[in-house]
């Protein structure tokens, strides 16, 4: 767990809870970018549609923050929510979105990379567009275990399936980024 | 190698998701089946890749609308409720704003504090003997060795290091570890002075170690690796297989068998340690002399020396003689087997890849079935080779530039 979630532990929530406005900042500026990033990489690298999707989860947390018991741990319970609002919405896009249409994912207010960084930078883009193409149940545990680092059991809890269906479903998603980016398996792309 | 597949489990084992039991079943059955290895090398490649997959920054502006949305909320409901409300609730937003700033500054006070060297990829250390040091501090029974950082013995103390979940490592007397790189797909140390005995039980290609004439790569195995002030190296395999490559320069060493290295040279050729001492000295000079002449004559000594078992050595040379020289080493391994069908004099002169492993593989038993060495199931043996040219060309790209 990184070192700023620990920070929100029983009070913050409990202050979320009462409705306290700083308290929910905080928990807001601890999730917003792994929020973010599961929106974006869901929606086919949408980001103003990612940024609709964020809003969303955080105006539900928000509300829905006083019917946290405790029974299970925070993040679990703010995952399943994150994993619920992305399937909510692809469902959603699925009916209007013409077929065939592709969103490419263009971030023109992104910081340039260093120059001894652009391979690897590009390898990350393929690794986006790739990731786009996976199938929501391969993409969502492959997301959940490389932008909030859950183990097995916690992406079983979020998802509501067994250890070994997410351990299934990683095995397919690896092996299908693997076939897709082949191509990339030399030296060079690595920018060794 | 007839326990059933693991493809399932691969992902699992790479995120260290298995039991030890089912991690030793995972290891033990991959080096031996040739299509779970393949399926593992896939999966690995995904892996690394979806490593890449950066976490992104939302924008600035998400908590401004946020809060307008928010503050559109509240205002229906303060409008709704007594004044005394909203007072309690601006005193608990301050003191919890109060409360936040002291959690803020204690994160910063933490993160500046040596605690925060536990949250990076480490790997566990055990004093052995006297007070090894993890950087400048003594460690007292154990420690943790995070990645960058040096773990030193001197003349009367010795550690132990956990790899991961995938071996162990003994450090003798008066050597300097570093560790380079623990994830799922690599670990890897560097030796720059004193001996290491590595055992590892990982499928191939998991652990390097970089020393400063080669880098070992361990194919499943059990090793000491020494490295003297000068640079210069010496491998002895107890069990299993390990690769020693310098840029092109590539020996294959069994257990049984020892290989040198020398800074600016790279890997010598393998043998095994209980070959005569006269062929042993003769490799030697073959391998590391400038002067020609001297090679040639050394040449002729291994070749006097040499027994059917040392054709790992003359296997190897085919490629590092030329002319003349390649022609005797030729016909002193045809005296000893005959190269089989398909395999002709022309074209191992020429060094035609193909009919060098097929003879290797006819070679191979003798290698593999005798002498101090623990002995390796022939099928065993084969999957390693079958990693050769993949893990040649790994070592390529892990080489420093």
């Amino acid at each position: 767990m990184a070192m700023a979630e620990q920070l929100i532990d029983g009070s913050i929530i409990e202050a979320c809870q009462q409705g306290d406005r700083a308290a929910f900042q905080l928990l807001f500026e601890t999730y917003k970018d792994k929020v973010f990033s599961i929106a974006v990489y869901s929606s086919d690298g949408d980001r103003a549609l990612a940024d609709d999707v964020t809003q969303q989860i955080f105006l539900k947390l928000f509300t829905a923050i006083r019917q946290f018991r405790g029974d299970s741990e925070f993040t679990t319970w703010l995952y399943r929510l994150v994993v619920n609002a992305c399937l909510d919405e692809r469902r959603r896009r699925k009916r209007w979105l013409p077929l065939g249409e592709t969103v490419t994912m263009s971030n023109p207010g992104e910081k340039k990379p260093q120059e001894k960084h652009y391979a690897r930078l590009e390898v990350a883009e393929a690794v986006r567009a790739a990731i786009g193409e996976l199938k929501p149940k391969f993409r969502l545990p492959i997301l959940l275990k490389y932008i909030e680092g859950l183990s097995y059991e916690e992406i079983a809890t979020v998802m509501g399936c067994s250890k070994g269906t997410v351990a299934s479903r990683l095995n397919r998603g690896h092996s299908q980024l693997a076939k897709r980016l082949s191509h990339l398996n030399n030296p060079s792309t690595w920018g060794e | 190698m007839f326990s059933r597949h693991v493809t399932k489990d691969i992902s699992a084992y790479c995120h260290g998701e298995l039991s030890n039991e089912d991690s030793k079943r995972f290891a033990e059955h991959i080096i031996s089946c040739a299509r779970c290895r393949s399926e593992f090398e896939e999966i690995k490649l995904g892996i690394k890749l979806a490593e890449q997959l950066p976490q992104l920054s939302a924008p600035d502006h998400l908590w401004r609308e946020l809060e307008r949305l928010l503050a559109k909320q509240a205002e229906t409901v303060v409008a709704s409720r007594p004044t005394f409300w909203t007072w309690r609730v601006q005193v608990t937003a301050a003191a919890a704003l109060v409360l936040i700033a002291g959690m803020v500054g204690l994160w910063i006070y933490n993160s500046r504090t040596p605690s925060v060297r536990t949250m990076k990829p480490s790997w566990q250390v055990k004093r052995l003997d006297g007070t090894p040091r993890i950087g400048s501090e003594r460690i007292s029974n154990s420690g943790q060795l995070a990645i960058g950082e040096w773990l030193e013995t001197d003349g009367s103390s010795r550690a132990q290091i956990a790899v991961s979940s995938i071996g162990n490592v003994e450090i003798d007397e008066n050597t300097r570890v570093r560790l380079l790189e623990t994830h799922d797909t690599e670990h890897r140390l560097e030796l720059a002075r004193g001996k290491m005995s590595a055992r590892i039980w990982a499928p191939p290609r998991l652990f390097f170690v970089d020393t400063p004439s080669a880098v070992a790569a361990d194919l499943g195995c059990a090793y000491t690796l020494e490295v003297d002030d000068r640079g210069a190296s010496l491998l002895r395999v107890t069990s299993g297989w390990v690769a020693l490559q310098l840029k092109d320069r590539e020996s294959m060493v069994p257990a049984g068998a020892a290989c040198e290295t020398r800074p600016g040279i790279g890997p010598g050729t393998p043998y095994f340690e209980d070959s005569p001492a006269a062929f042993r000295e003769a490799l030697k000079r073959v391998d590391f002399d400038n002067d020609a002449a001297v090679r040639s004559a050394a040449l002729t000594v291994m070749l006097n020396e040499a027994r059917p078992r040392d054709t790992l050595t003359l296997w190897h040379l085919l490629a590092r003689v030329n002319g003349d020289d390649r022609v005797r080493v030729y016909d002193k391994m045809a005296a000893f087997v005959p190269p089989p069908p398909g395999v002709t004099r022309e074209g191992i002169l020429r060094l035609d890849q193909q009919m060098l492993e097929t003879w290797r593989h006819a070679l191979e038993s003798m290698w593999i079935g005798g002498g101090g060495g623990k002995m390796m199931l022939k099928p065993v043996a084969d999957a390693y080779w079958r990693t050769k040219y993949g893990l040649s060309r790994r070592l390529k790209e892990m080489m420093p530039k």
